[in-house]
């Protein structure tokens, strides 16, 4: 059976429960996001030098990333702190934001469902967009153990503290790097994981669906709830017409 | 005072996001659930591409930007290589602006 049959007839509970961590899949974890990182790390710099010019101190500013540790709500929130906005709507932007996170982790979860809960929990703190987009086809179809997982989250949440830090040491000095073609990173390194998806109409049309709700609600409605809205729309799109097939 | 306390507000409403599924998803799961997670990758996938290659500034512009993202997924298409692909697109960006094609 190929990978592209195990993909679309993967039977999540017939998986042995208990891959282990191996250092080999920590380490290829790890590099598989170096090729984000030149993504990641104008970003981070660009956030920092947002949060002061919203008017947050250099220790706010790393706080934020330490602990929120989501790039999109950070800059939502830098820029909701520099109107000074109420501090609810802002947490609400960051809910609304993060939502989709929600699927990443339920998508995630019967493959680490295995491990101790602290394990889990350290796992979600730092699950992201990147680190989910080069762990999630080696953790679900390629039996990768939660290594894969760990390393590429590991090496992210560095990329984003580092650059924070330096785009704090730098403010004042340096105009903001994402005006370099930049912003091209995310969208084309997802590009690249989304391809390998699509084999059967199913999940042609999950990515289709997905891929034109997102863009239409990102033009007619307010807020970040398009990825959301895309994400739920293409997924429920794939499993009816599967359920069809 | 008020900042941070926001600070901690956002790090709780995204922690729980990203932890409520990881930690009570346990035993089996709904075979209807398993069926609709499996298109959630490619669903998001997709949901994160569209806007930032094709309204990056919440508006389309025929530009360098445009031209160099479509680019790098022909790239893409052909490669299924991420760091060639960057690159690809990266180059694409910097070739039409320096010659001030777009």
């Amino acid at each position: 059976m190929n990978i592209d049959e195990r993909l679309v007839k993967a039977d999540l509970t017939a998986r042995p429960d208990s891959l282990p961590y191996t250092a080999a899949d920590i380490r290829r974890g790890f590099l598989d996001t170096i090729p984000l990182w030149i993504g990641v790390a104008p970003f981070g710099v660009a956030y920092a030098l947002a949060a002061r010019t919203a008017g947050l101190d250099p220790w706010q500013t790393q706080g934020m990333s330490l602990l929120v540790y989501a790039g999109a709500a950070q800059f939502a929130g830098a820029g909701l702190f520099a109107v000074a906005a109420n501090p609810f709507s802002i947490i609400f932007a960051t809910l609304v934001i993060n939502l989709r996170h929600l699927l990443m982790g339920a998508t995630l979860a019967p493959f680490v469902r295995h491990l101790p809960w602290w394990q889990r929990a350290a796992l979600a703190f730092q699950l992201t967009d990147e680190s989910f987009a080069v762990s999630v086809r080696q953790v679900t179809v390629r039996q990768a153990g939660p290594g894969r997982m760990v390393g590429a989250e590991v090496a992210l949440y560095a990329v984003w503290q580092v650059s924070t830090l330096l785009g704090l040491l730098f403010s004042g000095s340096i105009s903001d790097p994402t005006q370099f073609g930049l912003g091209l990173v995310f969208p084309l390194s997802f590009s690249v994981m989304l391809l390998p998806y699509l084999r059967s109409r199913p999940m042609v049309a999950a990515a289709a669906v997905g891929g034109l709700l997102s863009l239409v609600c990102h033009l007619l409605i307010p807020d970040k709830w398009y990825l959301l809205i895309g994400a739920l729309g293409g997924s429920l799109t794939g499993m009816w017409l599967e359920g069809r097939e | 005072m008020n900042i941070w306390l926001t600070i901690f507000g956002m790090a709780l409403v995204t922690y729980a996001c990203r932890a409520l599924p990881l930690l009570s998803l346990r035993g089996a799961i709904n075979p209807t659930l398993e069926r609709f997670m499996r298109y959630v990758p490619p669903a998001i996938f997709a949901a994160l591409i569209t806007p930032d290659l094709l309204i990056p500034r919440g508006s389309l512009h025929l530009d360098a930007q445009l031209a160099a993202g479509l680019f790098g997924v022909v790239v893409a298409w052909f490669s299924r290589n991420m760091a060639l692909t960057i690159a690809a697109g990266l180059l694409a960006f910097g070739l039409l602006r320096w010659f001030g094609l777009a």
